[in-house]
């Protein structure tokens, strides 16, 4: 067991590579009731085909992760939220377009909770028939999010910049889809992305890191895990232009929905470069679009947003891309304002005072998280998979200059690479 | 639990809430501003923290205030309106870095929150005497757009019409935002002094978690609020609405894909009665979680829906039960969760649900004191109720609920209220 220390966070965080090439990380919360554990994989919905080295390669059906994980859930003894009940643990699971998450949080039975989390992942159990009857559960998630207005208008903007690359796919998948997915379907991309070489488990409260790491190790020591290649992932070559300028769908809503972003050309960056460029970003645009900048004020005076206004920046190794936006009565007029108003920006740039103001309240964002368990272990994980470390933020927001926040404004707002997404009523 | 005990006091009739610890990045700041729903007063009080968020004495323009938040390191400021019981309650949050994090206790980044929280609270930017114009037009624009966009949420737009259906003869159908046909007649002098008066009147708590002390706060309070209260007012406890025997149906259309299917119950069993703990593990039994009836039964036997659960309102002595479904299915689904209350009311429960549930509602009461926000608002149904009862003394009666108690209890729920939201197209 290893250990690095975090003076300015006063946090001690312990960790382990296991012989199988599972990576546990322990980060201890003395005085802490709570224990919060995530078990991840990185896959999710973008991972649609693929090979590992040596055997052959595989295309899945969309919405295949996120079948799988509902289905993990059930072991031949019945449903692991049972087992999680009866020793007080509240359990859950995500899918993004990366990653696949399972977690629990407790406050006691720690060992036992945490052999369940580590047991019932590496245990899949899939039959014709449970698979089957997952698919109207799933069917009834998927109606709920088609009448869900954000998550149409988000999900729209992607399938807007996107024309190859599988993050335009709906991350659980359609109805259509998902009625493809069978047992052995599930079997082979268990198979490939649950090797423990390719998950990480996270270990957040009041526990002791010693004891954690050597229970889970001599849980892995018991189970038979053949040493897997690494994993190829093919995509499709994806077009630099976006693949539609605007799109449009119809849904009831009191105000249209309007969101807009800029693709990112130059993909292809991972670990502390892809970090750093995610931080310099959001910096950026929280100084273009904040609730305290000039900008906000303007148009929330001219009644074109509300405070529903907000804005976001997604990447990955493969695809990065800004997206703003919120209701507004004239999406033509917001977007006209929006480009005057930008323009003039980035003629002279942004001011030093605000650049540092902002960077303040970065900061702060950051140390806030750090209060919350489910934050910290979340995070750490998405950091990891893509090369980078949760734990470094302050310095990295302490050497990112004005230069360069001026910098990614020219580079990342090109309006040539701008999509807008709508939600209006019919 | 190991918890530590609330430290209270007074200043200028505002009652002091005080947790110190050690445990936080942060102090966790709280002030709860309370006055009964009533259909004159709900809307100019729902607007008032909308016109107070715009600008203050010493930062007239929003952008300044905004501003100076983030010179407090990004300080965590919200408000938020909601209902408790038949109370509206108005609740201003803060969360401010301790300053041992970024460079050492010079910045005394509790003190200027709490200068900054003053201002918000007791000296907003006015003109002539009275809010400012602009302010009040933008925000009542602000409000009205709210108020019409809980149809796009239909999950929450069913809740609340089911709510509102379910107590249209009581102050708890109208919305904490107040009614849209209010705001146009809301002009800056009137609600100037609604909001004069509510400062004065409304039941107020102020709660603080992190390292400090008692003292320090009241110190605080004594030098940023700039209050003239005379007296202080207390919550009144409330007793439950016995509603109609028979339960209402009401179907509403919409042009949505996925029914929404919402049931409303009511019980004599609120916050402040002996039978609370009993009530807490009928709503845990029946559909809390995922062990719980109504998601076994719905989703993971019948696989009518991906969400199938309940909830349970001790303030106002209500629970809910919510469901998305295929909209043929409506029968079967509401014959399937009227089974499972059938089901409580014989008290057909097993020991394993009686355990799970207690293990869930022991995490659920443990896990609350890792996070401050939760501890505040735990502590705060006790200013609600007039009911003194610690997280420790509720788990303590959890663990001796049987399977009887829990018969009992739903005896003490009835169906009220069903609610279906399905789509315009003709059977």
């Amino acid at each position: 067991m290893e250990s690095i220390r975090y003076e300015h966070l006063q946090e001690t965080l312990y960790y382990e590579v296991m012989a199988n090439g599972l990576h546990v990380y322990v980060l201890p919360k003395p005085g802490f009731q709570k224990t919060y554990a995530t078990f991840a994989t990185k896959y999710g919905s973008v991972d649609n085909h693929f090979q590992v080295e040596g055997q052959a390669e595989v295309k899945v059906p969309d919405g295949i992760a996120h079948f799988l994980e509902h289905k993990m859930f059930e072991e031949p003894t019945g449903d692991i939220f049972a087992t999680f009940a009866s020793h007080g643990a509240s359990a859950n699971a995500f899918t993004s377009f990366d990653q696949t998450v399972y977690l629990f949080s407790a406050t006691e039975n720690m060992n036992e909770n945490i052999q369940t989390l580590v047991d019932f992942v590496q245990n899949p159990y899939f039959t014709d028939q449970n698979v089957n009857k997952e698919k109207g559960i799933i069917e009834q998630e998927i109606n709920m999010y088609a009448d869900n207005p954000d998550w149409r208008v988000y999900f729209g903007l992607i399938e807007a910049m996107y024309q190859k690359h599988p993050v335009h796919i709906d991350i659980a998948g359609t109805v259509q889809s998902i009625n493809t997915i069978t047992k052995e379907t599930l079997y082979t991309c268990y198979n490939t992305f649950y090797h423990p070489s390719n998950m990480l488990l996270f270990v957040v409260g009041g526990v002791d890191p010693e004891q954690v790491i050597s229970m889970v190790r001599s849980n892995q020591e018991q189970k038979n895990f053949e040493p897997q290649g690494p994993i190829h992932r093919f995509f499709e070559p994806e077009p630099e232009q976006v693949g539609e300028a605007r799109r449009e769908v119809k849904l009831s809503v009191s105000l249209p929905k309007c969101l807009f972003g800029f693709k990112e050309t130059d993909v292809g960056l991972t670990g502390e470069p892809l970090l750093r460029r995610d931080t310099t970003t959001q910096l950026m645009m929280d100084l273009l679009f904040g609730s305290s900048t000039r900008l906000f004020q303007k148009l929330y005076d001219e009644d074109l947003i509300s405070d529903s206004f907000g804005h976001d920046y997604i990447s990955s190794p493969q695809y990065a891309f800004s997206a703003v936006g919120g209701d507004t009565k004239d999406p033509d007029q917001l977007l006209e304002r929006i480009r005057q108003e930008v323009e003039a920006i980035m003629q002279k740039g942004f001011d030093a005072s605000d650049f540092e103001r902002a960077r303040k309240k970065k900061i702060g964002g950051y140390l806030r998280m750090l209060n919350s368990p489910e934050n910290i272990a979340n995070e750490f994980t998405r950091q990891h998979f893509r090369g980078g470390d949760f734990f470094n933020m302050i310095s990295l927001y302490e050497t990112i200059t004005l230069q360069d926040v001026n910098q990614r404004l020219k580079e990342h707002i090109r309006w040539d690479q701008l999509a807008v997404s709508l939600v209006v009523s019919p | 639990m190991n918890t530590v005990a609330f430290e209270r006091g007074s200043r200028k009739q505002l009652r002091i809430h005080v947790l110190p610890t050690k445990r936080f990045k942060t102090f966790a700041i709280s002030l709860y501003a309370g006055v009964p729903l009533r259909e004159d007063t709900v809307t100019p009080v729902a607007l008032t923290p909308f016109v107070l968020r715009r600008g203050t004495e010493s930062y007239p323009e929003t952008t300044q205030f905004r501003e100076q938040l983030e010179h407090l390191y990004g300080a965590g400021f919200g408000f938020d309106v909601y209902k408790r019981g038949d109370y509206q309650i108005v609740q201003f949050r803060m969360d401010t870095i301790n300053d041992s994090f970024v460079g050492g206790g010079e910045q005394q980044l509790l003190d200027r929150s709490f200068a900054f929280l003053g201002e918000v609270l007791t000296k907003p930017a006015r003109e002539n005497g009275h809010f400012k114009t602009p302010y009040v037009q933008a925000e009542r624009e602000t409000v009205r757009k709210k108020l019409e966009s809980i149809v796009n949420d239909k999950m929450r737009y069913a809740a609340e019409r089911c709510i509102e259906e379910m107590c249209k003869h009581e102050p708890y159908r109208l919305h904490p935002l107040g009614e849209r046909k209010a705001l146009p007649a809301i002009e800056p002098p009137e609600l100037t002094a609604t909001y004069e008066n509510w400062l004065k009147e409304a039941s107020m708590d102020l709660y603080v978690v992190g390292d400090t002390t008692l003292e320090e706060v009241e110190e605080l309070v004594e030098r940023h609020f700039n209050l003239e209260r005379k007296t202080s007012s207390d919550y009144q406890a409330q007793k439950s609405v016995r509603g109609d025997e028979e339960p209402n149906t009401v179907i509403e259309r919409l042009n949505i894909g996925q029914g929404k299917l919402n049931l409303g119950l009511r019980t004599s069993i609120t916050y402040a009665d002996d039978k609370y703990a009993s009530a807490l593990m009928y709503n845990g039994i029946l559909g809390g979680y995922p062990h719980s009836k109504l998601f076994v039964n719905v989703r993971e036997k019948e696989s009518l829906a991906y969400y199938a659960s309940s909830r349970y309102d001790g303030h106002k002595g209500i629970a809910t039960v919510q469901s998305g479904i295929e909209i043929p299915n409506y029968e079967k689904a509401v014959t399937i969760i009227k089974q499972q209350l059938e089901e409580m009311k014989l008290g057909h429960i097993t020991d394993l649900e009686m355990s799970q549930t207690k293990a869930m509602i022991r995490n659920l009461l443990k896990e609350m004191q890792d996070a401050a926000f939760e501890m505040i608002a735990y502590d705060f149904n006790r200013q609600l109720s007039g009911k003194e009862r610690t997280s420790e003394e509720l788990l303590a009666q959890i663990e001796q609920i049987t399977k009887q108690d829990v018969r009992e209890a739903a005896e003490q729920f009835r169906l009220d209220t069903i609610y279906f939201l399905r789509d315009e197209k003709e059977e």
